[in-house]
């Protein structure tokens, strides 16, 4: 399966090493652009740019523990209207490739001239906490990396990240990997597809041993082992929170219908949402009516019908990138609700979100035999 | 008691071609089965969105039955097949929620069960009698 | 000419020709001499080879609202159908296209527009009889529905039975009943007759070997179906009837009243259904222990092998190859005992508590007199005598036939002849297509869209069947205060003629925009109301009906407060659904009215010519030089036709045809659009393209026999197949004096894991092969390998022939095959002797293979259309039973051996019928959708084809250009699931908004 190859890091320093790649790839002509995240001058965030040459590769930082949109979003804009014919690099977190499929499979975005760069994800902070680091001191990226190769658990990453199981990149051409390697010294630069073996053909990389491959390949399975235990138990801790009518409701009595959960949502991609149409407009008449039947309802109503047809509609796609729970002004656990009930209809149907472009939506099609007992 | 006295309230989805020709059967026979479910035609058990599921039983209802013909059967192909997969999926998230998904049935019944039909009205309302009343209509902050 | 059509038997038959004629623009009348429609099919309620339930599915696709749109058991109903009940055929004269038909009509005894269904006469009645409907397991009285689905829903008078008491006549409340009603004649003036009567079930009392009638327990197949059915006498609970106990333990006797000596024929459906109902009693009781004896297992159909693998492999349901000789019972326990002859000739004894006879197809009782008056010939079994190569036809120009009339067969085989007789008649009378037709003129739609709702409610008490069982006054009160209704009326019998006048007076006093009509059940009397609103120039969306009575007052007797809560929680769903209720228009599309027809062998000629005789254009594509596949090979029948001079008549016909294009050495390399509006592109041998625009395609691409690698075929020049024996025999090559011995291995490719079906010809073939060996040397030997002998219907008769000419008949199973030696020039065959026991070896001059029939490479074509294959690779049909000639895909049609294996007269019939199908749909000027169809809001559509992927007819489409998704309306037959899969609102179904759901879902809590 694909071919490995090695990237010296020179000097020890990483991102410097990988901005000579990124260089690399538009001198070898096996990109004409680039979606990448760059820092800020500030230094407080880092936000996905679009850049038309190497030259104005000015900070560009793919491993600042920080996300803060899920970029399948800005890919599906970017193509889903006509791709362009110009090959176009993107720079992309685990769980970014993972809904990008979904969207590709929702006919939201096309895979067409994209050279899918997937880097393997050690986690991410939230914009707040990333900002309130780089504002501390030293740059948050150095100061997590050390983290990482020092093997410290990090109990501020955010949430979704702590407890996610896809750490590394599925379906991408190139993977930047990371994982299990000394990235002082060298990372794998991993090809999966035959584009991918072609871009390591241009960039004249010696292939690496066996050993390394083992080395990440161990890596990354201790990785998973360990948050799949934690997704365990936030999950069964999520349940416990969650269960029953009064549970659901205390969980989202903060909420104020403000929407910011589906609109950050990289796989709520209706251009109008449901909640939005005339269907809810209603006259007085209507809400007095329900009024007067039972006694009282919350105003603005329908907030429960909203999550619940989210997650009916989302959940089997859900890719956990726990962008909704970052953008609730309450901190409603959105995310984490999300992921509980995703598990169980993404297993009902042996579906893992952005696992294949082969796999079928589940509600696109259906099987004869299966479900027999549905009650 | 109370609890004696409570009679479900049960919103049906029946498919024009089988469930809703069962029901008829049913009456034409005269079979004498509990008066709870109220019956919505539907074209095909598949042009169920689980979203009205969802909304009567938010609104209140004790039951939502969805009934269609049986597999193979659809006159639209698959439409039941695709039921099932939605209604699945809708069960799901409410199992996992402890939302009581057994208020959520879904029933094959051709054309000719007449029987089957009001046995399966029967049966949900004395189910969900056991139950009791949907607790949404408990709370009005939903 | 007439452009009128008579089909007489309305059974599946019946019903399907008439469908079909009337959608092709005649004009049909339907006769039966039963009191409903429905025939034999009524009684059964799953069908092989998949036991699902599908007869819906002959409904027509376009113009849908003008046809019932309900389960064909509640009826049927077409503009251009009449249907004629309680109707038999008195006398016929005229001639082809110019008949005058003489009906006699038996009286009903009760005014069908009068009778309410209440039953009220039923319970006074004195006289119980058996029911036939229930065959006799319950019975009836002499004033009955046959069914509680029946339509017309009227009841009806047995006058063999009724006494004539008048107790009835005093209970009926709209006085219904008349007892002095008299015979009617009928004349009707029709072009075309078409006989599709069907078959009697034979009645086994005759062969009192087997205690039928004597012994509770000993039933009859079609008793077994009753008492399986979810609404039979025992409410699906299977049963013995001696002591009401589940059975432990079932056999079924196979052949009974078919293949004996009166009978030399096999009823060709008995296997099927036998496995059919052992599958389902299985089903009820996977303990049950079911035993089938048989003496060839005739599972010869597509997809019928596959059924029978399940039925033994999956199911373990046990076969026995013996005919069983005598039942006995044992009169204690009532248990029946079998005494079976083993394949190795000894005698088992196996004991039953539940024998079912599987019995055969007889011509009904009152065949030979309506033959006379038809003016007929019948063959030496009292079926209809046909035409081998235009199987529709009967000996009297103009009357054609259909179904079991004919010869035994299953609802598949009729469904295809039923269209096959259609065509023929549209043939007949294409100069007279749409001139008896035309849908009723109503006055102009008053425009509501602009107005607030005004609804109108009508509230019928059915006499005291609804007013009795709820509180009127209260539904009354209810309704007044809702929002929108402006008007509210309670009326004894709405159904009524008077009332129906009455209401639509009101509706325009009150300027009503808006309907509410509670009464009974819908499906009888939709059609009614709906005529009644569009005469008051309302659109038929502005209806409602709510059923009080079979929803309510029938299934809540006694609990009038609950009714009553439930009655109103009704009127108030319907009421919000309607308020909020846009009028829905029917939407049209332009149709190319010429067809392409893909393949140029017998399938595709027949069909290319069956739509230029019709008077449609049609493009003839064939791949090779020379017309006619196959059939250029085939040199004789098994009734002794040419094919030959069959292929010659064909080719000029379609060479001489002004309407026929056709293109030799030519290919359709691409095709693209859906019915009513194909694009093709053709190839010629230059490779010129040709593009042409047509509204139908006909996939008749054919197959090819199998190229055997078993049996050392290829290795010695005496092991040859059938075909090559045919042809040197035709050739004179090879001379049938100079051969002393012959073998021949039946199943050579087919019935095996990876081809698991029959090949339905090789039988036929050897038998062909040897007859017409014996016929010329009758000194030698043959002897024939087979599995089981698949000569259905009235191909037994050559059976029997060759056996009694001395051919010899050896069983194999499939894990103990023949074998083949070669030694120089000299054969040897070693086979099993099932009823000597060891091995017996054969050294003939040839063996002769019998290969199976497998498709061509169909992926490309199914491909560019969006087509079907099944495992095999054969094309899929719509459904295999009901839609056996058309795909799911709209407007392409299937025949011949592209569809499955089969004969030179099933597919004659089955390119007619293709032919038919796409003639329907060329016949129009424009498809017409339906009221409730799905449509898009472009605004608010992701074009994510979450839609398209759902929808089963094709009918979305992505605008590539506006990245939206657009409904092609008259495809779209309103399934919905569009709308449900759509996850903001941007499918939408006509008729049944989000915005409607959710105010009936807030009306029904």
């Amino acid at each position: 399966m694909g071919r490995n190859a090695i990237l010296e890091v020179e000097d020890g320093n990483l991102l410097n090493t990988l901005n000579m790649l990124w260089r690399k790839l538009f001198e070898k002509k096996v990109i004409d652009a680039l979606l990448i995240p760059q820092e800020l001058p500030s230094g407080i965030n880092v936000v996905q740019t679009l850049v038309g040459s190497p030259e104005s590769l000015e900070s560009p930082n793919p491993l600042a523990p920080v996300l803060p949109v899920n970029s399948a979003r800005i890919v599906s804009q970017m193509t889903k209207v006509a791709p362009s014919p110009r090959r176009v690099g993107v720079v992309l977190r685990p769980c970014e490739l993972r809904a990008l499929i979904e969207l590709v499979k929702l006919k939201q975005a096309s895979l067409e001239n994209l050279v899918l760069i997937g880097i393997d994800c050690f986690g991410t902070y939230s914009i707040k906490e990333y900002s309130k680091l780089a504002q501390e001191g030293s740059p948050p990226t150095e100061d997590f990396l050390k983290g990482v190769k020092e093997g410290r658990e990090d109990s501020s990453l955010r949430e979704a990240c702590q407890t996610c199981e896809y750490p590394t990149p599925m379906n991408a051409d190139l993977i930047i990997g990371l994982m299990g390697m000394d990235f002082e010294k060298s990372i794998l630069l991993q090809a999966s597809t035959p584009e991918g073996e072609r871009i390591l053909e241009a960039l004249e990389l010696k292939d690496s041993n066996e050993t390394e491959v083992a080395k990440r390949e161990e890596a990354i399975s201790q990785l998973i082992a360990q948050r799949t235990k934690k997704r365990d138990e936030l999950l069964e801790q999520t349940e416990r929170e969650v269960f029953g009518l009064e549970n659901l409701l205390k969980l989202f009595a903060p909420c104020i219908n403000c929407r910011n959960c589906k609109t950050v949502c990289p796989l709520c991609y209706c251009k109008e949402c449901f909640f939005d149409s005339p269907t809810f407009e209603m006259e007085a008449e209507k809400y007095l009516g329900w009024a007067e039947k039972r006694g009282t309802i919350k105003m603005p109503t329908d907030t429960l019908l909203f999550h619940l047809t989210r997650m009916n509609h989302m959940a089997i796609s859900c890719v956990g990138c726990g962008m909704c729970q970052e953008a609730c002004p309450n901190d409603i656990p959105v995310s984490n609700i999300f992921r509980l009930v995703g598990l169980r209809v993404q297993r009902i149907f042996d579906y893992v979100p952005g696992r294949s472009l082969e796999e079928e939506l589940p509600l696109a099609t259906f099987k004869e035999d299966e479900l027999q007992e549905v009650g | 008691m109370a609890d004696n006295e409570f009679e479900p309230n049960i919103v049906g989805f029946l498919c024009n071609w089988c469930t809703y020709t069962a029901a008829d059967l049913a009456g034409t026979t005269r079979m004498q089965y509990p008066t709870n479910l109220r019956p919505i035609r539907t074209m095909c058990s598949g042009s169920v969105d689980p979203v009205y599921v969802i909304r009567a039983l938010l609104s209140g209802a004790d039951g939502v039955l969805v009934g269609g013909c049986h597999p193979g059967d659809c006159h639209y192909v698959s439409g039941n097949y695709k039921a099932r997969r939605r209604i699945t999926i809708l069960k799901t998230i409410l199992n996992t929620l402890g939302l009581e998904d057994e208020r959520v049935w879904l029933r094959w019944i051709s054309a000719a069960e007449g029987r089957k039909f009001a046995d399966t009205v029967s049966k949900f309302t004395e189910e969900l009698r056991k139950q009791g009343p949907n607790p949404v209509k408990k709370y009005w902050s939903t | 000419m007439v452009g009128a059509v008579l089909v007489i038997g309305a059974g599946i038959g019946g019903i399907k020709c008439s469908l079909d004629l009337a959608e092709s623009g005649f004009k049909v009348y339907l006769s039966d001499r039963s009191p409903n429609i429905g025939g034999t099919l009524a009684q059964l309620d799953k069908w092989f080879p998949d036991n699902h339930c599908g007869m819906c599915k002959i409904l027509p696709i376009f113009s849908r609202d003008e046809s019932s749109q309900f389960c064909l058991r509640r009826g049927l109903f077409h503009p251009n159908i009449e249907i004629l009940p309680l109707s038999t055929v008195e006398k016929v004269e005229g001639e082809a296209g110019d008949f005058l038909v003489t009906l006699s009509v038996k009286p009903r005894g009760v005014t069908e527009e009068k009778c309410i269904g209440c039953d009220l006469c039923a319970q006074v009645c004195p006289v119980e009889v058996e029911s036939e409907f229930n065959e006799g397991l319950v019975s009836r009285k002499a004033i009955y529905l046959r069914h509680p689905l029946a339509m017309p829903n009227s009841y009806t008078i047995d006058w063999d039975s009724c006494t004539k008491c008048g107790d009835c006549v005093e209970r009926c409340p709209t006085a219904a009943i008349d007892l002095s009603q008299e015979e009617e004649i009928r004349s009707l003036e029709v072009g075309a007759i078409v006989l599709a009567t069907g078959f009697e079930e034979f009645r086994p009392q005759p062969l009192t070997q087997y205690g039928y009638k004597r012994y509770p327990n000993v039933v009859t197949s079609i008793e077994l179906e009753r008492m399986l059915s979810a609404s039979g006498p025992f409410r699906g609970r299977l049963v013995r009837p001696s002591d009401g106990e589940a059975p432990r333990s079932m056999a079924f006797l196979q052949c009974v009243g078919s293949r004996d000596r009166e009978r030399d024929y096999c009823s060709s459906a008995c296997c099927m259904y036998a496995l059919k109902e052992a599958m389902l009693a299985k089903e009820k009781n996977p303990e049950l222990d079911v035993h089938i004896f048989f003496m060839d297992l005739r599972a010869f159909g597509k997809g019928y092998h596959r059924y029978y693998e399940k039925a033994k492999d999956d199911l373990g349901i046990k076969f026995t190859r013996c005919r069983i000789p005598q039942i006995k019972q044992e009169p204690k326990t009532k248990d029946l005992l079998l005494t079976a002859k083993a394949e190795d000739g000894g005698l088992t004894r196996h004991q039953f508590e539940l024998v079912v006879l599987s019995v055969g197809q007889t011509p009904p009782p009152h065949f030979p007199e309506l033959s006379k008056v038809l003016g007929l010939d019948l063959n030496r079994w009292g079926f209809c005598k046909i035409n081998e190569f235009s199987p529709a036809e009967t000996s009297r120009e103009g009357i054609y036939v259909c179904g079991s009339a004919s010869a035994p067969k299953d609802i598949a085989d009729t469904l295809v002849e039923a269209s096959a007789a259609a065509c023929q008649a549209s043939i007949l009378l294409s100069s007279q297509r749409n001139r008896l037709v035309g849908t009723k003129i109503y006055p102009e739609e008053v425009d509501v869209r602009e107005q607030e709702a005004r609804v109108a409610v009508f509230l019928c008490r059915c006499g005291e069947e609804i007013a009795a069982a709820v509180n009127m006054q209260e539904m009354i009160e209810l309704a007044r205060g809702l929002p929108s209704v402006l008007y509210v009326e309670e009326i004894p019998y709405l159904c009524l003629k008077d009332a129906v006048a009455d209401m639509k007076e009101r509706i325009k006093d009150e300027k009503a925009n808006r309907v509410v009509l509670a009464a009974c059940s819908a499906f009888p009397y939709e059609r009614l109301f709906i005529e009644a609103i569009r005469d008051v120039g309302l659109n038929p969306s502005l209806l409602q009906l709510v059923d009080l009575r079979e929803q309510l007052s029938w299934i809540h007797r006694d609990r009038q407060q609950a009714a009553t809560e439930k009655g109103k929680s009704l009127l108030t769903i319907a009421i919000e659904k309607l308020r909020s209720q846009e009028p829905l228009p029917l939407l049209c599309q332009g149709v190319e009215r010429q067809g392409l027809v893909i393949g140029g062998g017998l399938a595709g000629l027949i069909a290319a010519l069956s739509l230029a005789e019709q008077g449609f254009e049609a493009h003839l594509v064939e791949r090779a030089a020379d017309l006619g596949g196959n059939l250029r090979d085939i040199y004789a029948t098994l009734e002794r036709g040419d094919p030959q001079a069959l292929l010659k008549g064909l080719i000029k016909k379609v060479e001489e045809n002004p309407l026929i294009y056709l293109h030799k050495e030519t290919e359709v390399i691409e095709a693209s659009g859906y019915a009513g509006n194909f694009e093709a592109i053709l190839k010629d041998k230059n490779s010129m393209l040709h593009p042409i625009k047509v509204g139908a395609i006909i996939i008749a691409t054919g197959g090819e026999q199998y190229q055997p690698t078993e049996y050392r075929y290829g290795e010695s020049e005496g092991i040859i197949t059938q075909r090559e024996l045919e042809g040197r025999l035709a050739s004179g090559e090879l001379d049938s004096k100079e051969l002393r011995s012959v073998v021949m291995i039946q199943c050579v490719g087919s019935r095996e894991k990876e081809r698991p079906y029959c090949s339905r010809v090789c039988c036929s073939q050897a038998l062909k092969n040897s007859l017409n060996l014996k016929e010329k040397n009758p000194e030698v030997d043959i002897f024939i390998l087979y599995r089981d002998m698949m000569s259905y219907g009235f191909k037994e008769e050559h059976y029997t022939e060759a056996r009694e000419r001395g051919v010899i008949f050896i069983n194999y199973e499939v894990d103990h095959k023949p074998e083949v030696k070669t030694n120089g020039e000299a054969l040897q065959v070693q086979v099993i002797d099932p009823v000597l026991g060891g091995t017996l070896k054969i050294e003939p001059d040839l063996v002769v293979l019998s290969p199976a029939i497998i498709p061509n490479d169909n992926r490309k074509l199914a491909q560019m259309l969006n087509l079907e294959l099944n495992e095999e690779g054969f094309f899929k049909e719509a459904e295999v039973k009901f839609r056996p000639v058309d795909f799911l895909k709209e407007g392409v049609f299937l025949c011949g051996l592209a569809h499955s294996p089969r004969e030179i007269t099933e597919t004659i019939a089955q390119a007619q019928a293709a032919a038919q199908r796409a003639a329907s749909l060329l016949a129009r000027e424009r498809l017409e959708s339906g009221r409730v169809v799905s449509e898009v809001n472009e605004r608010r559509c992701s074009g994510c084809e979450l839609c398209i992927s759902v929808c089963p007819y094709d009918a979305r489409v992505k605008d590539e250009e506006k990245g939206v998704v657009a409904v092609i309306e008259a495809l779209c037959q309103g399934c919905g699931a569009c709308a449900a899969v759509c996850p903001n609102d941007a499918a939408k179904l006509r008729g049944f908004t989000d915005r409607q759901v959710f105010s009936m879902v807030d009306a029904a809590v």
